[in-house]
């Protein structure tokens, strides 16, 4: 899973560069959002020439999720006071609350374990950042490469790699076809990230019941 | 400067997603309707845009290039979970079936 968020945060690295961002926005933005699909989502979208406060909508609504974790983990926190607690929500991923409440579920009570691996996370994903961004400098003509394709290319495969059950395979397919002809009736970006947040209504009211079961407490 | 500002409200959005729960005494669980739409929001979201920049990749509809390169990304990341593989595949795909005229 470490490896996984260097490399990872390589390739958003080379991706952020290739979309016109400086090696300190790149790695300034790894540290402050900390979020990866997001923060491929964002970079996508600054490049399609979306407003900051769309950028940040967008953003929101991808990871509007980390409530439901942190609401999970809450409990296990209470020893935690002030800074200390602060700290450990920057650092929550779901990597690190998938590891984080299995152990605590394990009947542990310290939280040494959440701590040390969300921060060796957050250490792997902005090392992997910096390497890419420097290593990925602009490539010129990226038309002819195929580059420009690359984010694209990055969204597909998140969402590809995290499908875990057959509703998941619904929504992509519904969200991303929905988009599609949004795009090429004339919306912008950002119209097709709402509709993207319409999307998941298609599975509420259906009998999968083993959506959600990763994050019930 | 649009770019800091975009990183900035977005670093914020993420924080107040990670701690509001851990500050803010919340009564009872929320609903499990709202739950699993809170799950599914970022693969349609993430989807979305996959689709959009798949049908409009540059300002002009697709040639059909970036369907099939989609498709090929798709099947790498399924068969070996690995965004960096799945993306150099695609990018490929796309190189040559753009070099080829499509």
């Amino acid at each position: 899973m470490l490896l996984t968020s260097l490399v990872v945060g390589a390739t958003y690295g080379v991706i952020a560069r290739q979309s016109g961002l400086s090696v300190l926005e790149a790695s300034g933005s790894s540290v402050i959002i900390f979020a990866g699909a997001a923060q491929f989502a964002a970079v996508g979208l600054l490049q399609s020439g979306a407003t900051p406060v769309e950028i940040a909508l967008s953003v929101l609504l991808i990871n509007l999720r980390h409530l439901l974790m942190a609401a999970s983990l809450r409990p296990h926190f209470r020893d935690a006071r002030g800074l200390r607690r602060l700290g450990l929500a920057y650092i929550l991923t779901d990597e690190s609350f998938a590891m984080g409440i299995g152990w605590f579920r394990r009947g542990h009570r310290d939280l040494t374990y959440y701590a040390t691996f969300a921060a060796l996370l957050w250490a792997c994903w902005n090392v992997g950042t910096i390497v890419g961004a420097v290593f990925g400098a602009g490539i010129e003509q990226p038309q002819r490469y195929g580059v420009d394709f690359a984010i694209t290319a990055c969204f597909v495969a998140i969402v590809a790699i995290g499908v875990r059950h057959r509703a998941d395979v619904v929504v992509a397919l519904t969200a991303a076809a929905v988009a599609a002809a949004l795009r090429l009736a004339g919306a912008s970006t950002v119209a097709v990230v709402i509709a993207g947040a319409v999307a998941p209504v298609v599975i509420l009211f259906g009998r999968d019941r083993e959506i959600a079961r990763e994050v019930e407490p | 400067m649009t770019v800091w500002i975009a990183i900035g409200l977005s670093g914020l959005a993420t924080y107040a997603t990670r701690v509001l729960p851990l500050v803010i005494t919340l009564r009872g669980s929320a609903p499990s309707l709202v739950r699993r739409y809170l799950d599914a929001l970022p693969t349609a979201v993430i989807a979305a845009l996959a689709g959009a920049g798949i049908a409009v990749p540059d300002g002009s509809p697709t040639g059909g290039a970036e369907v099939v390169a989609a498709a090929v990304a798709t099947a790498l990341a399924v068969w070996r979970k690995n965004l960096l593989l799945a993306v150099l595949g695609a990018v490929l795909t796309v190189a040559g079936l753009r070099a080829a005229g499509l």
